[in-house]
């Protein structure tokens, strides 16, 4: 070996020698120079030179990929495709969240198409003799009845615009509210209709629900009531019921305060985030009535103005369907007031401010099954707008306050598993009670769906005073 | 000390080219990264405005309060809860003492949970938490129709058996708590239904517990590791399911055993590539190892798609909808469109984009039309978000029938009680 190295080196010498010499010299020196040495010798130096070669490589690579690490090698291209990659990703991306549509004819965005002022809309042909249709197909159809163990069959409507929100925290949010809303009607078996379609293009935004209600009652005469919830509003007390016996007599129940509707006017006094409306002639009366201050373009811009003008508070801006309707029932008051129902007995509408800020207080002092400022039954965001981009309230605020509410209602559901979140801002869930090889004995305890009057004899000392 | 480590060993190169290159063997593309477009300049005015949704950073909200997480005792095995040997006993007992709560709504009809859910935290996809949105829609749609109920969890039972493994305890959980339900049927939150008038042929199921989407061949012969599909299958609630729930749990635990058990699978099974246990190939190498015990409770049904894979279905809509119409359930009009690898609530897929999320828009227009076509709307085109009116108004609406009988349909209505 060490001969070999002593042999090696004097070859590398001379063989650079060689080399040094080649470059000057012409082909003729080379070939000079190579004859000198035997030809044994001169492959043995052709062997010597490709070892060292290889040597010499692998040392540089293993020090190379120490530094630079092996997936470089093939960086740069990769890198482009890369970039590419993500470019046509924000694009498609970007095309999802627009309001762009494919089956948009072309060229038409310039101009829409408004009712004009003199134009009269209708949500529909006239129904009439909708009690006595609704009572023969009842009859017919025993199979459908409109109660169901007793208790009226209600179908609870809600929904969302097709397109994603401006800002992805908020579809967060929708997903967040329809679970709560999956949650509460399981417990109590109502059916959900999640709307995501303009049904009517007129009365697109907050009117759009005033064609889906009159189409779930039409098609779903097996139906009693339509419940109403706008898709920022929670349910915050699991146990409590709707008390439907109260409203026999009534066909429109509405969250709100007389005295603020009667005498006041206030665009306020009555609350459409949430209301029940029975499946009858009256009601869709009403919605026929109710609606033509809807339709989009000129029409909704004057009735806004005439609503600012009549209603106290009422900023300008196009009509809604809250300002609409209190109008209607002040100014058509014999004809419609004796059965709508005005309930403030509990929150079925519960605005948000002031009531989240108490949940710790409540979950301190009270308990599910009372809905009103104790336990609220319903917490409204009005105002925050998470799928939109601008609120009328700080962002931070809403959205902890959005998750505190969900998490406070999500409490109610996770005891019944033996679990609770951390805190009313903690998505991670603690375990709080153990589990046993009897299970059931402790569902036969915490279960809200069960015989209510077997719960109520424990609680009976509790009333409100 | 240095060690290799620090600058590369062989081993830590192979690592690095096969998952370098894994998707393009797979799928000949590779990971698509989906990142939420931040324009540059904007920030600097809009940070300063409390009410701007945009500019606000989502992580100021969640507040991870309080105790740690429960650290597990080492030298225990893992175990999903106190053992429980006489559940068909209790849970007959519970069922005789409450005849409000039946598990059979009609003959025939058993009474069925759909789980399903997703994380409790914001999508990292910027759209993601959208077709999550319109994924439990489609559901509520299904379920409704068909008079079954949801359960949609957003919670983490058990810290140690987190992703795909999740759906155990949560099942073990809801079986538990729910001995009116006979049947529990777990969904994936990126599987959709796109055929709202099938209904599910409960009688073929009256002698089994597990009904999963597979062929027997690949399960039991091949021991192939998609050969049945853990994203769509029914689990009655019984003594055997919690025994067959004892018997998968075993490979879920985060961390040594996860990994340690993905080896064995991706040895045992064929086709499997390299990753830690998922639930799926543990069940798949706890049939073919244990046939004998487990085998005859389990129906791998082929016969229609409990779960199809979207990847084979989604371009046929249209020629689906000419030739065919809903209550097939199979490859006519199938049952469920299982969005396998397309991941949009995560940033990384397994396809590109464009592809994932346009096909999902059709897939849920596809279904939604079914489900509009009862109020007398459709879809615009399947590709379209807007909604125009195939049926008119008339003033007699009881007479209006839509095509698929969905509006009242049999396997909705109530039983009538003869007496009384």
């Amino acid at each position: 070996m060490g001969q070999d190295n002593g042999s090696t080196f004097t070859t590398q010498k001379r063989s650079s020698g060689v080399g040094a010499s080649a470059l000057p010299t012409t082909a003729n020196g080379r070939a000079a120079a190579r004859t000198m040495i035997p030809r044994g010798r001169q492959i043995h130096k052709t062997f010597n030179n490709i070892k060292i070669t290889i040597l010499c490589g692998f040392v540089t690579i293993l020090v190379l990929r120490g530094t630079i690490g092996i997936g470089n090698l093939s960086s740069s291209e990769a890198d482009a495709v890369n970039q590419n990659l993500i470019e046509e990703t924000n694009r498609v991306l970007a095309e999802i969240r627009s309001d762009k549509d494919p089956d948009d004819p072309a060229g038409s965005t310039d101009e829409p198409q408004f009712l004009s002022l003199n134009d009269t809309y209708a949500l529909g042909p006239k129904i009439l003799g909708w009690d006595q249709q609704r009572k023969v197909w009842l009859s017919q159809n025993p199979e459908f009845p409109s109660s169901v163990n007793g208790k009226p069959r209600i179908l609870l409507l809600t929904g969302s615009p097709p397109n994603p929100c401006d800002n992805p925290i908020g579809d967060h949010y929708l997903l967040k509210a329809v679970k709560n809303k999956i949650d509460y009607c399981r417990i109590h078996g109502i059916e959900i209709v999640y709307n995501m379609a303009h049904l009517d293009k007129e009365l697109a935004g907050y009117w759009a629900k005033l064609p889906m209600i009159r189409r779930l009652m039409l098609s779903h005469p097996e139906v009693e009531w339509i419940w109403w919830m706008d898709s920022d509003a929670m349910f915050t007390d699991m146990v409590f019921e709707v008390p439907l016996s109260k409203y026999t007599n009534h066909n429109l129940v509405i969250h709100g305060y007389p005295d603020l509707l009667f005498e006041q006017k206030s665009w306020i006094a009555l609350n459409t985030g949430s209301f029940l409306f029975r499946n009858c002639q009256w009601s869709l009366d009403l919605l026929d009535t109710w609606a033509p201050m809807g339709p989009k373009g000129p029409i909704r811009e004057e009735a806004g103005k005439v609503l600012t003008a009549n209603l106290k508070g009422r900023p300008a801006f196009e009509a809604d369907d809250q300002s609409a309707l209190i109008y209607l029932l002040l100014s058509q008051k014999e004809k419609w007031m004796d059965k709508v129902y005005v309930e403030n007995q509990y929150y079925l509408h519960g605005y948000w401010l002031g009531l989240v800020e108490r949940y710790e207080e409540m979950i301190e002092k009270y308990h599910p099954g009372l809905g009103d400022e104790r336990w609220p039954f319903v917490t409204h965001f009005v105002g925050c707008k998470p799928c939109g981009s601008y609120g009328d309230y700080p962002v931070e605020k809403c959205l902890k306050s959005m998750e505190r509410a969900f998490n406070f209602a999500d409490n109610q559901v996770l005891k019944f598993y033996g679990f609770g979140h951390r805190g009313l801002l903690s998505p991670k869930i603690k375990r709080i009670t153990n589990e046993t090889a009897k299970p059931l004995e402790y569902v036969d305890q915490v279960d809200i769906r069960r015989p209510v009057h077997e719960k109520e004899s424990s609680r009976s000392s509790e009333t409100k005073s | 000390m240095l060690g290799a480590g620090k600058f590369g060993t062989p081993a830590q190169d192979l690592d690095d080219l096969t998952t370098h290159f894994y998707a393009s063997r797979k799928h000949a593309e590779p990971h698509r990264v989906l990142v939420e477009a931040q324009p540059e300049n904007e920030n600097e005015n809009q940070s300063n405005d409390p009410k701007n949704y945009a500019t606000f950073d989502f992580n100021k909200i969640l507040k991870d309060e309080g105790g740690e997480d429960e650290k597990p005792d080492p030298n225990k095995p893992y175990t999903l809860g106190p053992k429980i040997s006489d559940w068909d006993e209790q849970r007959g007992e519970w069922l005789k003492r409450n005849p409000n709560f039946p598990n059979f709504i009609r003959e025939n009809k058993p009474r069925v949970l759909l789980v399903t859910g997703s994380s409790p935290k914001p999508c990292e996809n910027p759209v993601g938490d959208h077709y999550l949105l319109k994924s439990i829609k489609n559901k509520i749609d299904y379920c409704r129709l068909h008079g079954i109920e949801i359960f949609y969890n957003m919670a983490l039972l058990d810290a140690e058996m987190a992703g795909f493994w999740a759906k155990l305890p949560l099942i073990r959980k809801l079986l538990l708590s729910h001995p009116e339900v006979e049947f529990l049927w777990w969904m994936d939150s990126d599987a959709m239904f796109t055929d709202m008038a099938f209904e599910l042929p409960w009688e073929r199921y009256k002698d089994v517990n597990l009904v999963m989407h597979g062929w027997n061949e690949m399960v039991y012969d091949q021991k192939n590791w998609i050969g049945l599909n853990t994203g769509s299958f029914l689990l009655r609630n019984n003594q055997w399911a919690l025994d067959l729930l004892d018997a998968w749990a075993p490979m879920g635990p985060k961390g040594k055993i996860r990994d340690e058990a993905g080896k064995i699978l991706t040895r045992e099974l064929k086709g499997r590539p390299v990753f830690e246990a998922d639930d799926q190939s543990a069940m798949v190498y706890l049939l073919a190892t244990q046939r004998d015990t487990w085998g005859n409770k389990v129906y791998l049904e082929s016969g229609y798609y409990l779960h199809g894979y979207w990847g084979i279905l989604v371009d046929k809509y249209e020629e689906m909808i000419e030739n065919y119409h809903p209550g097939f359930g199979d490859h006519r009009w199938p049952l469920v469109t299982h969005f396998v690898g397309c991941k949009p609530c995560g940033k990384f897929g397994d396809y590109p984009v464009e592809k994932c999320l346009k096909q999902m828009d059709r897939a849920f227009n596809f279904g939604d039309n079914q489900v509009l076509q009862i109020y007398g709307f459709t879809h615009k085109s399947l590709a379209s978000r807007r909604v125009k009116r195939v049926r008119n108004e008339t003033g007699n609406p009881l007479e209006a029938k839509d095509d698929l009988g969905l509006m009242h349909p049999a396997f909705k209505a109530v039983k009538v009680s003869t007496s009384s």
